[in-house]
Formats: C-alpha cells, sequence, structure tokens
C-alpha cells in the first residue's frame, strides 16, 4: 500500500519542483514542446538563466531534450510525477478501502439499523 | 500549502458504536489493520500488515489525543511517511459523520497531496493519468460502494 520511489530520486524531484520558475517551466513545457529561446520570451529573465533551471529539470528526471538542427528543444517527461501520483492513489484507495470495511463492520456487528 | 487527506463518510450507527469500532483493538484489526491498541493517550502501538516493496509492513503509532466518543488522534509512521491520523465524529441525526485526516506530508508526497488534489496541476496530470485522475479529479473520491460515500481532498 505505501510503496516508495527511491527516496534520492524522490529528493531530487522535489528540489526541482519546489521553484516557482521552474513550476512555471513544466507547465509551460505541458502546453508544448519548446526551445529555450520561446521559453526564454515568456520570463523576465536571461536564457543562461532558463538554462540553468532547465538543467536541474533534467537532472530530475522531469524535461527530456532533443536536438532539432541548431535548436534543442525540451519537452515535459512526466514520469517522476506519475511515480508520485500513483503512490497517492494508491493510498488514497488505501483509505477509502477502511472506510468502507469500517462501514461494514459495523453493519456486521449492530445490523442494518443501529 | 494544505497537505491534508481528507476522507468523510457517513454511517447509520451512532457516535459511540463507531468509537467502539475505532477504539477496539479487535475492531480494528477486522476493518483496518492488525494492532496492539490501547485507547490511552501516550500509548506506543503498531500496525502490522504484509510487507511490500518499500514498507516493511510495520506502521509505528501513538495515541495522541483521545476525547470520546467525538475525537481520535494517533502518530502514523512507516513506509517512508511521518504522518498524523485524526478521526473526528460528529452526530447528525441517528447517523454518524466521520472525517478521517492524514496530516503531515513532506517532500514530493506533500508536494502532491497539495498539488495534485488542490487542483493546481490537474490537466499536467490528468491527461497522463487517466486512472488516478479520474479518482482525484474534482477532489472527490467515490467508493465502490453505495454507502459509505468517502471523499479524498486536502
Amino acid at each position: 500500500m505505501l510503496m516508495d520511489m527511491d527516496e534520492r530520486a524522490e529528493n531530487e524531484v522535489f528540489r526541482a519542483l519546489a521553484d516557482p520558475t521552474r513550476r512555471a517551466l513544466l507547465s509551460m513545457l505541458d502546453e508544448e514542446a519548446q526551445s529555450v529561446s520561446a521559453l526564454t520570451g515568456r520570463f523576465e529573465m536571461s536564457q543562461p538563466a532558463i538554462s540553468q533551471h532547465l538543467k536541474v529539470l533534467r537532472e530530475a528526471g522531469l524535461v527530456s531534450e532533443r536536438k532539432a538542427g541548431r535548436n534543442r528543444i525540451y519537452a515535459l517527461d512526466p514520469e517522476p510525477l506519475r511515480h508520485a501520483a500513483e503512490w497517492l492513489e494508491r493510498h488514497c484507495d488505501f483509505w477509502a478501502t477502511r472506510l468502507d470495511n469500517l462501514g461494514r463492520h459495523l453493519r456486521e456487528k449492530h445490523g442494518k439499523d443501529a | 500549502m494544505a497537505r491534508t487527506l481528507r476522507f468523510e463518510a457517513l454511517y447509520p450507527y451512532a457516535p459511540e458504536q463507531v468509537w467502539v469500532a475505532l477504539t477496539d483493538p479487535e475492531a480494528i484489526g477486522e476493518w483496518l489493520m492488525p494492532n496492539n491498541f490501547e485507547p490511552r493517550v501516550g500509548h506506543c502501538f503498531t500496525f502490522r500488515t504484509k510487507p511490500a516493496p518499500g514498507f516493511d509492513g510495520i506502521v509505528q503509532c501513538e495515541v495522541l489525543e483521545l476525547d470520546p466518543p467525538e475525537r481520535l488522534a494517533y502518530s502514523w509512521k512507516g513506509g517512508g511517511i511521518d504522518t498524523i491520523v485524526r478521526y473526528v465524529l460528529a452526530a447528525e441525526g441517528g447517523n454518524t459523520r466521520l472525517v478521517m485526516e492524514q496530516s503531515g506530508f513532506t517532500g514530493l508526497k506533500g508536494f502532491m497531496v497539495s498539488k495534485i488534489l488542490g487542483g493546481g496541476w490537474k490537466r499536467m496530470i490528468a491527461e497522463r493519468l487517466p486512472a488516478a485522475a479520474a479518482r482525484v479529479e474534482g477532489g472527490r473520491y467515490r467508493s465502490a460502494h453505495d454507502d459509505p460515500l468517502s471523499h479524498c481532498h486536502d
């Protein structure tokens, strides 16, 4: 029920997500894969600063990079988020099932009418 | 940032009856997990279940709050989480509304709890995670049974 992803990987993902600019970058890459210059145009920030944020996201496995001619195109890789979301789903299922069990337990003990 | 999972259920029994189910070790063992709970603030106890990868099957707990038949809280540590589980019971007609909250998620899990269940990143997650999103979208969880209706949101 409570399986964990590798703790180090998890910390890296969390660190990457902790910054609002990086979260904004992920949201933009969720709309479409883009080059660093297209992304930079949407921030009041230098291209090297955006590149540095993309590097952190890449190292956390949240963003992938491919070459297209002279450009590098960045895309969202939701795998680490999927992992955490699946953990969360299992966890919610765990409690929902247990609370159903509680209802069944009460029914068996006290009958249908209280 | 809210980092609390919240579940709600309505049971057609009096709070005193639900309270027994929440505080009698044998009853708890039937609906939750085998345990050595005692209704005493400060009592340390464990839940034991089948181990899974990353989880040795043991949840370490301590009773933090005990106010029959209304409030019960214990710590809940295991499988990489260190949280608090709290039950609040309220009479509603002849029924009991049970609100169960699990709070204190930190790190990535805390982030996921607040962002996903808070709806912040619904699209990013929803389009790529149909199964999970169906459950958490709108912050609601509908149980497979007709009753009780459980909600899972922050």
